[in-house]
């Protein structure tokens, strides 16, 4: 497998592909920010919580510039990682919820206590119709991500992933480390295994 | 404008995270759904919500619904009509 390129984020910084993009906002009012300096066309971006918000920003950063970027496709799988789950939006939704005086349940907080729907989001925005898969882990489990990915290529379909780990504890506490994998073995590009996952993700902190 | 228009205004910007658009963006006679808003089913969820929450109103039937959120001024006279806070 090759790694096309690779993004992370963290409430303090963006790296993509090696090089850091500067901004001065921090925490969600970063992701905020990337949004209106780098997308701005998605207004759903607002209605979206903050796990989503991560996991779009991020995707777009790396799709951004890709040939024939929303031509619908099967051949591209998602498959993301955590430890939290859906946890930062839960805890949202438990507001709602807990005082049996004011119990008016939100159905727009409802929607997103799931981490698999930040796979759906970017699916639907990108036109992909292969594989999406969010696995929860106990902890950051670069093996296990490595393996997970790498069967996913096992089906006759597909031929890349959008992968890698999404995780948010809450508006402030957050890291995104995504890559673009390829079924190319031919190509020039670097291979994608737990040494360079480990590399991108422990030298960009 | 009326300031119960302008008020119902405010409180639908608020419960969808309508980012970027202000009360004078929304014509309180254009379809609420459908047009330039972009609103969708859970969208339509949280408005009956936000009948309940701000001016106890409770929305039984579906069909209702669909007609008290025909617009902004539709719905602002149902409320005014049936609001019990």
């Amino acid at each position: 497998m090759k790694m096309a390129c690779s993004i992370n984020i963290t409430p303090n910084k963006v790296v993509i592909n090696g090089k850091e993009l500067h901004y001065t906002e921090r925490g969600e009012e970063l992701l905020t920010a990337i949004y209106r300096s780098q997308i701005n066309d998605y207004p759903k971006f607002f209605k979206m919580d903050s796990l989503c918000r991560l996991g779009f920003v991020a995707s777009e950063l790396l799709l951004n510039g890709e040939l024939d970027r929303f031509k619908p496709r099967e051949d591209r799988a998602i498959v993301f990682f955590n430890s939290s789950s859906s946890l930062c939006n839960d805890e949202n939704y438990q507001k709602t919820i807990q005082d049996k005086n004011n119990y008016f349940p939100s159905p727009a907080i409802f929607v997103y206590t799931l981490p698999n729907i930040v796979t759906g989001e970017i699916a639907i925005r990108n036109k992909y119709y292969g594989e999406t898969s969010f696995y929860v882990l106990d902890r950051l489990d670069i093996e296990s991500m490595e393996q997970i990915i790498n069967d996913t290529f096992q089906d006759l379909t597909t031929k890349s992933v959008l992968g890698g780990w999404l995780d948010c504890k809450d508006k402030d506490h957050f890291e995104a480390h995504l890559f673009l994998i390829k079924d190319e073995e031919t190509s020039n590009l670097p291979n994608w295994d737990k040494t360079i996952i480990n590399k991108i993700i422990y030298s960009k902190q | 404008m009326n300031e119960a228009i302008l008020e119902l205004k405010r409180q639908i910007i608020e419960v969808l995270n309508l980012e970027d658009i202000s009360p004078e963006d929304i014509d309180e006679n254009a379809p609420l759904f459908g047009g330039g808003l972009g609103l969708d089913s859970i969208d339509a969820l949280e408005l009956i919500v936000l009948m309940e929450k701000n001016y106890g109103i409770k929305l039984q039937d579906p069909a209702e619904g669909k007609a008290v959120f025909k617009s902004v001024a539709v719905m602002a006279n149902y409320i005014e009509k049936n609001r019990t806070k």
